[in-house]
């Protein structure tokens, strides 16, 4: 039983990042049209930001804020500079997957390159013990579950009322209507690229945070996780990013605990294919 | 010596690997980013063919099977394993899925399956993978002598050449033509009756079984194999090779494996290792050059080194078709004139009835002298039928019942469910309720390649040619039943289907003739303009030889000549049979070829009559005219 509920723990934490990076995939996703392979590199690098903030000797809370700044720009800058020239020439979406995966490749390796092969660590306090009700969870645990509620709220008001989460959901539903209508598209998908990327050095750091110590290809396997929250959700759709990477997350943890720790991305894959080839537009995925 | 050796044997596997990848991505457009595990497979299953059981060692390595079997064996069972691995894949590359979530879910696979194997040790000896996997023949011949490595260097080309050989085979037959066109646009193939999903899976399966064999081959000559050798990354330099080398043109996948995964793995030795490198260095750099590598090409030279090649095809009946009568056809320059070369340009302007009459019968203005003496009942029919998309009603309760031998026109305001209705009936969307009976059969559950196949065609209302085919090549591969137009056909080779391929290019030319596009035979239909794609789009269709031909907007964005002369041939058409149901616009079309003229509103059919009657009703004026 403790086994059981220590392992639902880990879930929760690794829901919290995983719906934090899911969250912005699948926007990413819905808003360009751009399925971005490169985007757990694009974590890497976020990561591998606040490490450098704090080994020059400030926090990594302080740390995971530039984080957050440079993957946004990172993301802007990668969608000006190589995905929208390939849009606009009229380049299939496969070329796309193709060409975000040629980034991942470039940034995942040009990190290697400088930083060599050896695993960091960031210099921090895990604060106080907590037990909730069998749960064991230290401070850095519930500030991640905190931060990732955060997300998912400002998510939410973001595209329930606020007018550029309203021209983002128009533009992800029909591009060339939602510029008809007078929504500045090319400003939506910009805007889209700085939040998601802002989110993506979020979630690179507290997923750095979470697992303890991180090279530059640990986001590698994530990737599947993201993927598969993403596609039990449906592509595109913010909520079902939530709920796919909550049952994903505490999926893993739990079939880790009970089977073996080496297996517990085998429950990500199954998931995955199955809503490939059952229900490819997702468990919520009815609406466009 | 022996670093030449290993060069030719990488090298010859290398161009199996990339032959195989560069028939499923560059000419069938299967993107399988889980390429690599299929070489795996081949290899892992060579090995454990060929090793003893693993406890003859000492033990030290731990695997399934270990049957000690003889060369060949090995390397057969390497093929048939990486042809059977594909078979779990063919429900990602079906007809529902988006070709990208299916590259996603096949990249996810190959991740997964890497890290399974290399954590669970009894399978295949995980992490440290097989060693000491035996050479063929090991046991008669000495594998270490120079002699056997150069026989074994000569096989590998020779496997090599022959699967060239195979790719080339299959690519240049009209099942080839077919892999090529379901490449440029699924959705259209699937309408001329082409199943995607056959037609994708036999591709997963020759593509698997040749990455097998290249992996049974390779484990054969370096005797060890571990999941270090295939990550999914592997994948990643393969189709930087076929990317590189020319996608479509099997001779750029050889010449890309020369140059990318050779240059990639051996070309690093030059590079002198300095001890003030860290070293990752070297590796790390690799990659990023091969993710510069990938993306560079496919904004600078997306068609890569050498480029596919333009398939011409000769037509015997041209020079024939100028010198006799230029009147029995609807002769006239192409719209991008200043081609006039064959067909006769001195027909002047008039697009009078007339001149489509020279098509097949007799004269007549109106489509409507000939058709009451035929038969009546209907040929196609739609029996309350709806659809729906979330709470719209695109389509509520049309009954329809279309006549043979009829131009039957449908209009409608911007959103009164033309298209759609046109979907359902063609099968490119399934109804939410109601039934679809064609020549009084049940239909509503076929697909739309099934339909094709007996005779119910349709087009689209956006430019849907192949456009990386000649219109030549886009007309015959429509044409049905078809001996080359198949696995075992293209096999079986040209000898086996010429005659086929003969008598359609002859049909393909009438076709050609009758709308006067015989010059453009054999350039690219993506070149073409507007119009004359609309065209081809209708030729294609007419090769299949349907009974019933669905036409969405075949005149929209056609100037008005080209649209009466695309109205007189299908007048033409149906008087010698054929049944037609257009989507149109343009009032005046309908007027002199339309009979009758079905109009729909707001999801369900307003009224039917000829135009004449249908002026007369003011609800139809104001649904279309006001509304």
């Amino acid at each position: 039983m403790s086994i059981f509920l220590a392992s639902v723990g880990f879930g929760l934490i690794t829901s919290a990042v995983l719906a934090i990076a899911a969250i912005g995939f699948t926007l990413q996703f819905g808003v360009t049209d751009v399925l971005n392979l490169a985007f757990a590199a694009v974590m890497t690098a976020g990561a591998y930001v606040a490490y450098w903030v704090n080994v020059s000797g400030f926090s990594v809370w302080i740390g995971l804020l530039v984080a957050m700044a440079a993957c946004s720009l990172l993301s802007v800058l990668l969608n000006v500079v190589v995905y929208t020239p390939f849009q606009r020439r009229g380049s299939s979406p496969i070329t796309l997957v193709i060409v975000s995966l040629g980034m991942a490749l470039i940034i995942e390796f040009g990190i290697e390159a400088k930083v060599g092969g050896i695993d960091v660590s960031y210099t921090m306090g895990q604060g106080r013990t907590f037990r909730v009700g069998g749960l064991i969870l230290t401070t850095v645990q519930l500030v991640i579950i905190g931060i990732s509620l955060v997300v998912m709220a400002g998510v939410h008001v973001l595209l329930k009322y606020s007018r550029l989460g309203k021209a983002m959901r128009a533009t992800a539903a029909n591009r060339t209507l939602a510029r008809n209508c007078g929504i500045r598209t090319s400003r939506v998908i910009t805007l889209t690229w700085a939040l998601t990327g802002a989110m993506c050095g979020l979630a690179g750091t507290v997923f750095a945070i979470d697992i303890g110590s991180f090279g530059p290809t640990s986001p590698d396997l994530f990737l599947v996780l993201i993927l598969a929250a993403v596609f039990l959700g449906g592509p595109g759709h913010a909520y079902g990013a939530m709920l796919g990477a909550l049952l994903i997350g505490i999926a893993t943890e739990v079939s880790a605990a009970f089977i073996a720790p080496d297996y517990k991305y085998v429950v990500a894959f199954v998931a995955l294919l199955a809503m490939l080839a059952i229900r490819p537009a997702g468990l919520l995925g009815a609406r466009a | 010596m022996y670093y030449v050796l290993n060069l030719l044997v990488y090298g010859a596997v290398d161009a199996m690997a990339c032959l195989g990848l560069s028939q499923q991505f560059g000419i069938a457009g299967v993107t399988n980013f889980g390429f690599i595990i299929f070489q795996a497979a081949g290899a892992y299953a060579a090995a454990i063919l060929s090793l003893p059981p693993d406890s003859a060692n000492g033990g030290f390595q731990s695997y399934l099977g270990g049957w000690s079997l003889p060369f060949p064996i090995p390397w057969i069972g390497a093929a048939v394993a990486g042809a059977l691995l594909a078979l779990p894949f063919t429900f990602l590359v079906g007809r529902r899925l988006r070709g990208d979530f299916a590259a996603v879910g096949l990249l996810v696979t190959a991740v997964l399956v890497n890290l399974l194997v290399t954590d669970y040790r009894p399978f295949l000896n995980g992490d440290a993978g097989l060693a000491i996997v035996p050479s063929p023949l090991q046991g008669e011949l000495n594998p270490g002598s120079t002699g056997y490595q150069w026989a074994y260097a000569a096989v590998v080309i020779a496997l090599a050449g022959g699967v060239y050989w195979f790719v080339r085979r299959i690519t240049e037959s009209p099942y080839g033509r077919t892999l090529r066109a379901m490449r440029d646009n699924d959705r259209v193939a699937d309408s001329l009756g082409k199943n995607l999903l056959s037609l994708r899976t036999a591709m997963l399966v020759t593509g698997g079984a040749i990455a097998g064999l290249s992996g049974g081959v390779l484990v054969g000559f370096i005797n060890t194999w571990s999941p270090a050798a295939w990550t999914y990354a592997e994948t990643i330099v393969l189709f930087a090779a076929v990317i590189i080398g020319g996608a479509g043109n099997h001779r750029g996948a050889v010449l890309g494996a020369v140059l990318v995964p050779l240059a990639f793995e051996e070309g690093s030795r030059f590079i002198p290792n300095s001890q003030n490198l860290p070293p990752n260095l070297i590796p790390s750099l690799q990659w990023v050059a091969i993710g510069l590598l990938i993306v560079a090409f496919l904004w600078f030279r997306p068609q890569g080194v050498l480029p596919e090649r333009k398939r011409v095809i000769a037509m015997p009946g041209k020079a024939a078709a100028s010198a006799s009568t230029p009147a029995a056809v609807p002769g006239r320059a192409p719209p991008s004139a200043g081609q006039g070369v064959g067909v006769s340009v001195g027909q002047g302007d008039g697009v009078s009835a007339g001149q489509g009459a020279g098509v097949s019968v007799g004269q007549g203005d109106g489509v409507s002298a000939g058709q009451g003496a035929r038969a009546h009942g209907a040929v196609l029919q739609a029996v309350d039928l709806s659809r729906d998309f979330g709470g719209v009603h695109a389509v509520s309760g049309v009954s329809l019942a279309v006549r043979p031998g009829t131009l039957t026109g449908l209009i409608g305001p911007n959103g009164a469910g033309k298209s759609t209705l046109l979907a359902l009936l063609a099968g490119t969307d399934r109804p939410s309720a109601g039934k679809i009976l064609y020549q009084g059969n049940d239909i509503t559950g076929l697909p739309a390649y099934r339909r094709a196949r007996i005779g119910l065609i349709r087009t689209f209302q956006l430019a849907s040619e192949f456009k990386r085919l000649t219109v030549m090549e886009n007309l015959l591969t429509a044409a049905p039943g078809h001996r080359g137009d198949s696995l075992r056909g293209a096999v079986a080779g040209r000898r086996y289907w010429r005659g086929d391929e003969a008598a359609m290019i002859t049909r393909a030319e009438a076709i050609l003739r009758r709308f006067g596009l015989t010059d453009l035979a054999n350039s690219y239909a993506g070149d073409l303009s507007g119009g004359q794609r609309r065209l081809v789009e209708i030729m294609r269709a007419l090769m299949t030889e349907p009974a019933v031909l669905l036409l969405d907007e075949p005149m929209a964005g056609v100037y008005p000549e080209l649209a009466r002369r695309i109205g007189t041939a299908l007048t033409g058409l149906c008087r010698e049979g054929m049944t037609i149901l257009m989507v149109e616009h343009e009032l005046a079309i309908m007027d002199e070829f339309c009979d009758p003229v079905v109009v729909m509103a707001e999801g369900s059919v307003l009224a039917q009559g000829t135009m004449a009657e249908l002026r007369e009703r003011t609800e139809v004026v104001e649904a279309y005219l006001v509304g």
